[in-house]
């Protein structure tokens, strides 16, 4: 296994992106670098001493070049709701800590050659670096983007920037593209076959809340289309130590932080 | 970059209970695995010991998922003991505290008295371990742990029965979930420990008030961070005055001056465990801060600071 650091890494900006949603960029050169799709960091968030966990964040973007990396929070309890009123400082970064999504890998194998990736929510921030991967080696990607509302579709222009089309989208209040979960578009997607060619998909990455994952695993199982799921679970250490992060598994409990936290659908006990 | 104690002239090497330890400074069991997943930000062949997870004969299972929930300046935890059990540790985890010459302290679970003195004897002769440390104290199983470690008779049983498996250094490990604890203490020692270690999880709990559930599945969890600081203190401070063994003191320990406040209660070694989360150089800073320390107020052998408290 590389190499883990504890970086210490300014805030360069921490903006609104919408509503319950910021991206933060941190200079962090050597994660920056070394970061692969999937993996992610541990992060010790300054100015607030009283909280002994850090919290573990994806990264959804990075230019090695000028040692940044970009993480796309949504608010959702204590310390995400205190992260957007940090200005300048300095965060505390582990990484780069698990696996990646196996998706570049199996393309040069010759193992994959259609891919679909599903990101629900925040989902899709860890999702990016993958189809900007993917779509550079030439893999034939399509991306389903689910989110509550259309405000909250915040990664859609860069995806489609990404892609040269727009990503195939499902608000839950039929605010834009389908109305109702994302899981409709994959449906008819894993029915009908790429976009490109017609083909069947060989890949399915997914991440977002359990529920949507454990779906879309239970499609793509159906469609018999090999799926990988980005397993969250709260995270003491997050280097493998303390076993707080634990997700069964059909071989026993494995640690999400380093054993994942990209697992194969089919090995998970949902 | 990989942390490392500063070079000084204060005399650090302290004698718990014939543990020889080059420093004061272990890791409290179940924060640091076997010291591996450290080992790309801290030397740990630099600490005084690196004290393993809590192993039992066969492998443990371990409690539901959530296993932890954080808290004002702490956590909770109902991992329960998840292990793969003592022939794992055996293989693939202590050769390597040795090939890095660490000095190992085994932390021993059991469901039953003799289960813990299987993980001995299974462990005896292979010359991994330097030394035991006995947790009669977990908060987070049914069978075995704290159940064990509230009653003095059956500290003094188990406690006797691991004496007579093994002449290596033997720590018990206490509970501060009790009325009296140095009513436990006494009985341990009666029962030929060597020292011991305090304090471990405070039982505690959390709830969600939105969804009106438990935080954590197994509903309990035990409370560790600087949250139990204060009463981690108290507990050494009456243990001390109570027996005559060395004391292997923690609860909350997360800079150098916490750990120097735990040595004037009494405390002869000192543990870091949930300050490894939030910092994973914790052991080597809080090192280093106590050096600060006897540095600064002129102390030549930090054994002067045991029990150094003036009331
Ligand atoms: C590998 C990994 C990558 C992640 N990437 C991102 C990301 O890119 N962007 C993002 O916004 N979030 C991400 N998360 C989730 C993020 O870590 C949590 O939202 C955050 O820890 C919540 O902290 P809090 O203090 O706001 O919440 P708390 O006050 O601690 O908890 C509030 C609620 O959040 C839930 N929660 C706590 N920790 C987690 C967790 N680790 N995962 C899921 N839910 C949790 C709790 O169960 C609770 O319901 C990721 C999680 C993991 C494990
Ligand atoms: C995640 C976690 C796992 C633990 N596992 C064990 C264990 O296996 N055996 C044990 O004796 N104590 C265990 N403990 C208790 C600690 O060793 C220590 O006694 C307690 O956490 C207080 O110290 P701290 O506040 O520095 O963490 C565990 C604590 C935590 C937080
Ligand atoms: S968070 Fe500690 S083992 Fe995964």
């Amino acid at each position: 296994m590389p190499q883990l650091v504890n970086e210490k890494a300014r805030i360069v900006s921490n903006e609104q992106v919408g509503p319950r949603l910021h991206v933060m960029v941190l200079e962090s050169p050597q994660i920056a670098r070394d970061i692969k799709p999937g993996q992610f960091v541990h992060m010790k968030v300054p100015g607030a001493e009283s909280h002994v966990l850090r919290r573990p964040f994806s990264i959804y973007a990075r230019d090695a070049a000028a040692g940044i990396v970009e993480i796309l929070y949504q608010e959702v309890g204590s310390l995400t709701s205190f992260m957007p009123g940090i200005g300048e400082g300095f965060a505390e970064l582990i990484g780069p800590v698990g696996n990646a999504w196996a998706g570049p890998a199996l393309y040069a194998e010759g193992a994959c050659s259609h891919a679909l990736i599903v990101g629900g929510g925040v989902g899709a921030a860890p999702l990016f670096m993958l189809v900007e991967q993917l779509v550079s080696a030439g893999c034939a990607t399509d991306v389903v983007l689910g989110a509550q509302t259309k405000d909250a579709l915040v990664t859609c222009g860069r995806y489609e920037a990404l892609l040269g089309r727009e990503p195939i989208v499902a608000t839950d209040d039929g605010t834009y593209g389908y109305a109702g979960f994302c899981t409709v578009p994959v449906a008819e997607r894993l029915r009908d076959g790429s976009t490109a060619d017609g083909a069947p998909y060989d890949y399915v990455a997914v991440c977002g809340p359990e529920p949507l994952m454990k779906i879309v695993a239970g499609q793509a199982a159906e469609a018999g289309v090999k799926c990988q799921v980005s397993m969250e679970k709260r995270m003491a250490c997050g280097i493998g130590a303390c076993l707080s992060c634990v997700v069964d598994t059909v071989s026993g409990k494995k640690r999400s932080c380093v054993d994942g936290p990209v697992f194969d659908a089919s090995e998970v006990v949902w | 970059m990989v942390a490392k104690p500063r070079e000084t002239s204060v005399k650090l090497a302290v004698d718990l209970g014939g543990l020889a330890m080059k420093n004061p400074v272990t890791v409290a069991s179940g924060t640091f695995a076997a010291g591996r997943e450290y080992a790309d930000f801290v030397d740990v062949a630099s600490l005084g010991a690196v004290t393993t997870k809590g192993v039992s004969l066969n492998g443990w299972e371990g409690n539901a998922s959530p296993r932890i929930a954080e808290t004002p300046s702490g956590m909770l935890n109902s991992i329960g003991l998840q292990n793969p059990g003592v022939e794992h540790l055996k293989e693939h985890e202590l050769p390597w505290l040795r090939t890095v010459g660490a000095t190992t302290i085994v932390n021993v679970s059991g469901h039953s008295f003799g289960e813990y003195v299987d993980v001995i004897e299974s462990l005896e002769g292979t010359g991994l371990v330097d030394a035991y440390e006995i947790n009669i104290s977990c908060p987070n199983v049914d069978a075995g742990g704290m159940t064990i470690g509230t009653d003095p008779r059956s500290v003094e049983q188990v406690v006797g029965m691991c004496r007579a498996a093994t002449k290596l250094p033997m720590i018990v490990k206490l509970t501060p979930n009790v009325t009296d604890i140095t009513e436990i203490a006494r009985a341990a020692e009666a029962a030929g420990a060597d020292a011991l270690s305090l304090i471990n999880t405070l039982l505690g709990m959390a709830i969600d008030a939105r969804t009106r559930r438990p935080q954590l599945a197994r509903v309990v969890g035990g409370l560790s961070g600087p949250a139990v600081k204060p009463v981690a203190l108290r507990l050494v401070w009456e243990t001390s005055k109570a027996v005559k063994v060395p004391l292997l003191g923690m609860g909350g320990i997360a800079t150098g001056t916490d750990a120097i406040e735990f040595m004037l209660a009494g405390a002869c070694a000192v543990a870091v465990g949930t300050a490894n989360f939030t910092n994973p150089t914790a052991t080597v800073d809080v090192l280093n801060g106590m050096i600060d320390y006897c540095e600064q107020q002129g102390v030549a052998n930090i054994n002067e600071l045991i029990g150094a408290l003036q009331c």
